[in-house]
């Protein structure tokens, strides 16, 4: 086979020729390295933020008030209650039992109680650390007051007619009331700058403006200039032309966005929090962003490159098209199964993405609605970072397993890319070159 | 199948056949309009080896021709056959094609080897046989000790060198090179017009365009001359010539002293008139071109004379257009 003259090894001789070509024609132009310095600039303030959300504590709130001391006899209400003492008679505290109990500092009764969100048994979630309600003082219905017969536990209920089609957090009065808002914090500001980032930064951000400026002209800009003579005058289609030029194109923003990825994802594995010097349960969520951003580039490089050789102001058609798919991410965040979707780049991308995250953390939706519900007591506000997490979160809206959400999105990415290339090959073939 | 990074093998795209029975470059009834302009109409001819030189002034319509010869323009009427084939549907017929376009502009930030060897692998042809077949060429237009130079820091008639370098690396059959002596100094020049008559001789077909005559007189005899679109002459230049001597016609020199020249010149028998523009530069009106064109080379040098510039100004080609199409010039 190898050295069988076939019209494949002239073919691939062409688009090795002018995809280097076009490589190199792009690297002697200042714009690009603009472009991409621009686009590292962007990326790396934004990480500068979520550097400093990770360096910062986060004030611990005594979600559930028992580290307050009503009876004002030195013993917190979270240590009167464990003792059976009255929290609000001063002459009944545990320090009056045999053995006498010293009282303990109140802040140990803040953040006492966290989220227990692994200890998964049998469909039932947490545990109670302070004892507040395993206290022998309860009786078992007391200590069962969400009825699933699990005592001392938190129980979520699937979406359904009763609650309003979202997911309902019950628990156990005294379980996972007072959670510590600065693990919580960090966890949920994490990811839901690593969905930012990956959504806003490189899919739309970079995935847009890097082929704006530097594909619409790949073909265009040599009809203008007339070097595109040379290459025309050569035994070579022009819808090869094309295709090639956006090979040599992707030879060097593929490299650019994976090296950007890895660099973000280095950064948010050191920085983010984890048992471990590293956050190894990241990766699966930064593959589907790099996943999607490539193919992205590549959608939108086949895309502004057929505009650039429709008109010569190409980027003036471009850019309603990067505002349209402005607003299609946006409308992911809200409504990931929105139909209209399906008619952009962006919706597609952003699937592979939401199926990544969820892929990689099974417990996101979960995280959201623990730190939406804040420990259940009445007066609690949603902790911080969980609003962030469930603006940047989503399901992946086709409905279809992870998996099969990321071939299908695949599929279609390379359908909307083959469309655009054979839609700008005959374009370009219709042009005049004058 | 697999591509082929190492670019090592030999292969060879699939064979195009042309069609034998046609001319190189065939034009059936071409018109080529855009609105209302007809910047060719209604052309039928057909050529085929030797070197043709297609002669117009500015907008007579010699680039559009080259254009729908390669299938740049779509004609918009008639039919254009390159090798037998319509070269606006089909771009195999230039694998025996060299194309020089008139644009000034180049690649700047490539070497000429780079700029030829890139597009030969176009071709189909290994980087490696790119490369030899590049310096080839390069060394055929006196380019060869440039090859490593960056086409940015050449002069005019460097750059047009290198783009028929390009042109050629393909051993191409037909060779079209529009306006390839513009801008070029004489030592350039005179390269080119070798280059080009090297490549008659050796059997390929060369359509070249100038809008000088003098240019065309010294590269061929066969030439076609266009104006507004149209097909005025083709054919043999001495029959033109013939014609062409019986119609006045001006010569200019620029030298150090016009007037001394000017006291050698007077006594040839063919001028009639001269007169001085400024100090270095002399016009000669005679009626007999050719003979004093070929005798004026002796009688400067016989003298010692010091010349920089010999040039027959544009209204040559006016004069004969205007003689052709009867209007008088």
């Amino acid at each position: 086979m190898s050295d069988k003259p076939t019209i494949w090894r002239a073919l691939d001789r062409k688009a090795m020729a002018v995809a280097e070509f076009t490589l190199r024609q792009q690297r002697k132009r200042l714009s690009t390295w603009v472009v991409m310095g621009v686009g590292f600039l962007a990326m790396a303030v934004l990480t500068m933020f979520y550097i400093d959300s990770m360096m910062r504590d986060y004030d611990a709130i005594d979600n559930d008030g028992d580290s307050s001391d009503f009876d004002m006899d030195g013993y917190p209400n979270g240590q009167e209650v464990l003792y059976g003492t009255d929290i609000l008679d001063p002459d009944s505290h545990p320090g009056l039992l045999n053995p006498s109990i010293p009282p303990d500092d109140p802040s140990k009764w803040i953040n006492e109680d966290d989220f227990d969100i692994e200890s998964l048994a049998s469909g039932s979630y947490g545990y109670d650390d302070d004892g507040d309600c395993r206290t022998e003082e309860k009786t078992a219905s007391q200590q069962d007051t969400n009825s699933n017969n699990i005592p001392c536990d938190v129980r979520i209920t699937e979406p359904s007619y009763y609650n309003g089609f979202s997911t309902a957090i019950l628990s156990d009065r005294g379980v996972d009331e007072d959670p510590d808002d600065d693990a919580y914090a960090k966890e949920s500001i994490h990811r839901a700058f690593v969905l930012a980032l990956g959504k806003f930064g490189f899919v739309f951000l970079i995935g847009i403006f890097v082929p704006l400026f530097m594909a619409t002209g790949l073909v265009r800009d040599e009809m203008t200039s007339g070097t595109m003579h040379y290459m025309l005058s050569k035994p070579i289609a022009r819808s090869e032309v094309f295709l090639y030029r956006i090979l040599g194109f992707l030879g060097l923003a593929w490299p650019y966005m994976t090296g950007m990825v890895v660099l973000a994802a280095l950064v948010t594995g050191f920085f983010g929090p984890s048992d471990g010097f590293f956050r190894f349960s990241d990766l699966g969520v930064w593959m589907a962003v790099l996943l999607a951003s490539l193919l992205a580039v590549l959608v939108y490089a086949m895309l502004f490159c057929l505009l650039g050789v429709l008109w010569k102001h190409g980027i003036i058609l471009a850019l309603p098209f990067a505002a349209w798919e402005l607003g299609m991410i946006l409308t992911t965040l809200g409504a990931p199964d929105a139909a209209i979707l399906r008619f952009s780049v962006i919706g597609w991308a952003m699937n592979i993405v939401d199926a990544g995250a969820a892929l990689a953390w099974t417990d996101t939706s979960l995280l959201i609605e623990l730190g939406l519900w804040g420990g259940g007591s009445n007066n609690a506000e949603p902790l911080t970072g969980s609003l962030a997490l469930q603006i940047f979160a989503s399901d992946s809206g086709l409905g279809l397993t992870p998996l099969v959400t990321i071939v299908v999105s695949i599929c279609v990415m390379l359908f909307q890319a083959a469309t655009c290339w054979f839609v700008g090959g005959a374009l370009f073939k219709s042009k005049e070159i004058d | 199948m697999m591509p082929d990074p190492t670019q090592q093998g030999k292969a060879e795209t699939k064979e195009w056949k042309p069609d034998v029975d046609m001319p190189v470059v065939y034009f059936q009834g071409v018109s080529k309009s855009y609105g209302r302009i007809h910047a060719l109409s209604n052309i039928t001819l057909g050529l085929s080896g030797g070197v043709t030189g297609i002669l117009g002034m500015n907008g007579a319509g010699k680039s559009t021709m080259f254009k729908l010869i390669m299938g740049k323009l779509k004609p918009s009427a008639g039919e254009v056959r390159l090798f037998g084939t319509d070269p606006w549907k089909n771009p195999a017929p230039y694998v025996k094609v060299g194309f020089v376009p008139e644009h000034e502009k180049m690649h700047d930030w490539m070497t000429a080897l780079d700029f030829v060897s890139t597009f030969a692998r176009l071709h189909g042809m290994t980087r490696d046989h790119a490369e030899k077949e590049a310096i080839r060429v390069l060394d055929f237009v006196g380019l060869s000790d440039v090859v490593n130079k960056q086409i940015g820091q050449f002069s005019k008639g460097m750059r047009q060198r290198t783009k028929i370098a390009h042109a050629l690396v393909n051993d191409p059959e037909l060779i079209i090179l529009d306006e390839p002596l513009q801008g070029c100094d004489p030592l350039a020049r005179t390269t080119v017009m070798n280059v080009i008559r090297e490549l008659g001789k050796m059997g390929r077909t060369v359509l070249v365009s100038s809008h000088i005559l003098s240019e065309i007189e010294r590269i061929t005899e066969q030439i076609i001359i266009l104006h507004q679109g149209k097909l005025v002459a083709l054919g043999n230049l001495h029959a033109i010539r013939e014609r062409l001597d019986e119609i006045p016609h001006t010569i200019r020199i620029v030298g150090d002293d016009a007037r001394s020249l000017a006291k050698d010149i007077l006594d040839h028998p063919a001028v009639f008139g001269l007169s001085f523009p400024s100090n270095t530069e002399l016009l000669i009106q005679t009626y007999h071109f050719g003979s004093l064109h070929s005798e004026l080379p002796k009688l400067i040098v016989k003298n010692g004379h010091r010349v920089t510039l010999i040039d027959n100004p544009d209204d040559d080609l006016e004069s004969l257009l205007g003689h052709l199409t009867g209007g008088g010039a």
